[in-house]
């Protein structure tokens, strides 16, 4: 799969070739940061998005072995790609460019972060400056809490938004909310974007037969789509929303393409069948060259 | 030895010992024949300077090649011209043609054997030869191929039932056997007479006849259970040789690649076999006649025959050729398309129909004239045929890697466009030297010929004409 994305990416974009031309990163975005410090955990966390992600064209860091494309990707390591600011690297990982995938529903901003503190630790004389917890600018100090609550009769889901400070709680009315689904692979987008009501409500409809696990669990998450004004809140809780479905494991099964232990009982039987029927001729042609050798014997035996 | 009275012979079945002959072998006439025969043929079995010098220079040949391949063992497959995008070269292609080669062992003894076809009898020893000595060294070039050697009981200890690898190795091993008792069962009455008739050959030479032998005293009981077990054999190397071969092309067929996603590389393979193993006999033949001066036993009826077998495999094959690139070339599908272009004129013309015409066509046509069914000509036409055939394997192997379904991008030229190098030239060239070692071995300390048989033949003939 990991190595499907480059070759897919690699035979769609082939012959749309940029130019390597300068990746300019609006100067709204370059000076983006991370809400979070960087330390081991989140580079541990980083490491492992990377050899998930970012690896299959990029390389491993240091090694300049990365995927010969045009433009190329180039070593995470190098100097170039170190110049980049923490907010510009941010954004080339969501908008992406070129052959370079958008990550945008594929990685959370947390991820992104813990990838950028990964890929910093090839940078000795790097130092990270932290932002302050975006906080709603519409709400200050309060902290915005999501609800959600699935309508089986009806497929709906309902979102309430409120804004909790110690002196108050109120709604959080006309905030347009994004509703994503997670998948295998990046995040599904539900319905279109809605703005909450005046109780701070706002209602997504489901779509009939989205997938779910066995129980027909799915991860929902609510967000609002205005980062700057509503901070980086948002909530993410598992719903019985999707149909169950029951996908057998496309290795489970006896077939061809599978392990050893899960050859298809015929060719096992036809494997050792032939092998124990043609060595056991070549057993018995051996037992008859005894017998010839044991007929030898006795006659010159008699003979004497 | 007219062929005339040969046609009269009895229809029995030709290398089984004939044991409706009875009394022939308490015959005076035949015991002659013995003597006469045996002279001819024991005369070759020694260890003389020939032989020697010959052993000697194959070996110092041998330690040559052996030197590139420890360099390769050390230094990995690297050293060779093989790359991502063609990871499979000469080395397969070696592969590839001494299965094919050693498959003539099969055609002749049991095709031609079991239908009766009497003039067999004195080129089956030669045929089975020749199958040993391309079996047994067929599974080593599969070795040579691989990077990491050391792991090769590793194919038995983690095979998959489902992966024509383990069925190739498997079926190559057995194979291999089969055909050595083959080569040795019909010479344990040979072996008797011949262990009193060697004075002055090494004494281990005469010891080692003398075991294998096996204590055999042409009683007519040891007759009748040879004779069973050589019927066993006869019958059992038939699936045995189809399988080998089969296996091998599917190989290249279980995948979609251009080129190798064939659904009669099966037979494709087989027919193409009988024609490389049949020149390989023709060259062998031609050989012992020679140099062993045999030439009252292969006789220009034995070329005239094996030449036709020739034109029949040749046409067989053309058959299967036809079909194999005809088909795709008419619908050309873009991806065929693209091989087949470097074939039928891009890259690859030049080598494809020069082994296409010189190395089946012409040859197949030339052999319809019976001046050219004499041994020299066979001789020439033969070594064309089994250099054109080693070249088809390398046609088969090489060029549809070129062409990999996901583009190649950005690659250095020299991964994608396989060059053999000369220390992969130099550990195929071992391959070869130890055939001909093989042959050498096997031919020289062993009666090459069939004594008992062309006595009891010779004796039996004598009878019906008087
Ligand atoms: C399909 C191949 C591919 C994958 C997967 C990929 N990238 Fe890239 N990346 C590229 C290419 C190609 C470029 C250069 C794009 C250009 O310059 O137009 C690039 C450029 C970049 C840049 C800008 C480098 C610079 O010098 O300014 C960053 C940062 C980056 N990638 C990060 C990532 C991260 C992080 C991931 C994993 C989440 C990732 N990439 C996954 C192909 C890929």
């Amino acid at each position: 799969m990991r190595k499907l994305i480059p070759a897919l990416t690699a035979i769609l974009l082939l012959g749309t070739r940029l130019s390597a031309q300068d990746w300019t990163v609006p100067d709204d975005r370059k000076g983006r940061l991370s809400t979070f410090a960087f330390d081991d955990e989140t580079r541990k966390t980083g490491q492992k998005l990377y050899t998930a992600n970012c690896k299959s064209c990029h390389g491993i860091p240091g090694e300049d072995n990365w995927l010969r494309l045009v433009p190329p990707p180039g070593d995470p390591a190098s100097e170039k790609f170190q110049k980049n600011s923490d907010g510009e690297m941010f954004y080339k990982v969501v908008t992406g460019r070129g052959q370079m995938p958008s990550f945008r529903t594929v990685l959370s901003a947390n991820e992104i972060w813990a990838l950028i503190s990964y890929l910093r630790s090839y940078n000795q004389g790097y130092v990270q400056q932290v932002m302050q917890l975006i906080t709603s600018s519409a709400y200050p100090d309060a902290e915005i809490r999501i609800a959600l609550a699935w309508n089986s009769a009806d497929s709906t889901v309902d979102i309430s938004a409120t804004a909790v400070s110690e002196k108050s709680s109120v709604a959080v009315t006309d905030a347009e909310m994004q509703l994503m689904v997670q998948r295998r692979f990046g995040h599904l987008a539900v319905d279109e974007p809605r703005n909450t009501d005046s109780r701070g409500f706002v209602r997504f409809r489901m779509p009939a037969g989205l997938p779910g696990d066995t129980a027909g669990n799915v991860l929902v998450m609510a967000r609002f789509t205005d980062e700057e004004t509503f901070g980086s809140a948002g909530k993410d809780t598992i719903l019985r929303a999707g149909m169950p479905s029951f996908n057998e494991s496309l290795v489970a099964p006896r077939a061809m393409w599978n392990t050893a232990r899960k050859a298809p009982v015929w060719i096992i039987l036809t494997y050792l069948g032939g092998v124990l029927i043609a060595w056991g001729f070549i057993m018995l042609v051996l037992l008859k060259l005894r017998d010839i050798f044991i007929i030898g014997e006795n006659s010159t035996l008699n003979n004497k | 030895m007219n062929s005339g009275s040969r046609a009269k012979l009895n229809t029995k079945n030709n290398i089984i010992p004939d044991l409706m002959a009875g009394t022939i072998f308490k015959s005076e006439r035949y015991r002659q024949k013995v003597e006469s025969v045996s002279a001819d043929i024991l005369r070759n079995v020694s260890l003389n300077r020939g032989f020697l010098l010959w052993m000697g220079f194959l070996t110092a040949v041998l330690l040559a090649c052996l030197y590139a391949y420890t360099i390769q063992l050390r230094e990995g497959l690297g050293v060779t011209g093989l790359r991502d995008i063609t990871s499979w070269g000469v080395y397969i292609a070696n592969f590839v043609f001494f299965v094919a080669t050693s498959l003539v062992g099969m055609l002749i003894s049991c095709v031609l054997g079991l239908s009766g076809a009497k003039w067999v009898k004195p080129i089956a020893r030669i045929a089975e030869i020749i199958a040993v000595a391309f079996a047994a060294v067929a599974g080593l070039v599969i070795i040579s191929d691989m990077g990491r050697p050391d792991r090769l009981p590793y194919v038995f200890l983690f095979g998959r039932f489902q992966s024509p690898i383990l069925w190739d190795v498997t079926v190559v091993t057995t194979y291999f056997f089969v055909s050595l008792l083959l080569w040795f069962l019909p010479m344990i009455p040979d072996l008797a007479i011949a262990k009193d008739r060697l004075p002055g050959r090494p004494a281990f030479l005469v010891r080692a006849y003398e075991i294998l032998s096996v204590k055999w005293v042409d009683h007519e009981k040891q007759f009748e259970i040879l004779h069973k077990a050589m019927r066993i054999l006869l019958i059992l190397i038939i699936p045995l040789a189809f399988a080998i071969h089969t296996v091998t092309s599917w190989l290249f067929a279980v995948t979609p690649r251009p080129g190798w996603d064939s659904t009669i590389f099966g037979p494709y393979f087989i027919s193409g076999a009988f024609v490389s193993g049949t020149a390989a006999v023709v060259i062998a033949m031609y050989f012992f006649r020679v140099s062993y001066k045999l030439e009252k036993y292969i006789t220009d009826f034995h070329f005239d025959r094996i030449g036709r077998v020739l034109i029949l495999v040749s046409v067989l094959y053309f058959y299967f050729n036809l079909n194999e690139f005809l088909v795709p070339g008419y619908k050309l599908k873009t991806s065929d398309a693209i091989h087949l272009r470097e074939l039928f004129a891009g890259h690859h013309a030049f080598l494809f129909w020069g082994v296409q015409l010189l190395g089946l066509v012409i040859p197949a046509i030339l052999l319809l004239f019976r001046k050219i069914r004499k041994p020299l000509p066979m001789l020439v036409i033969s070594v064309v045929v089994l250099a054109a055939a080693w070249l088809k394997r390398y046609i088969i192997v090489v060029p549809p890697q070129a062409h990999p379904y996901l583009p190649a991008q950005n690659y250095p030229v020299e991964w994608i466009v396989y060059k053999p190098t000369l220390i992969e030239i130099a550990v195929s060239v071992a391959a070869i030297v130890l055939v001909l070692m093989i042959i050498t071995i096997l031919s020289k300390l062993f009666p090459v010929l069939p004594i008992q048989e062309i006595a009891e033949e010779e004796a039996l003939a004598k009878n019906e004409s008087v």
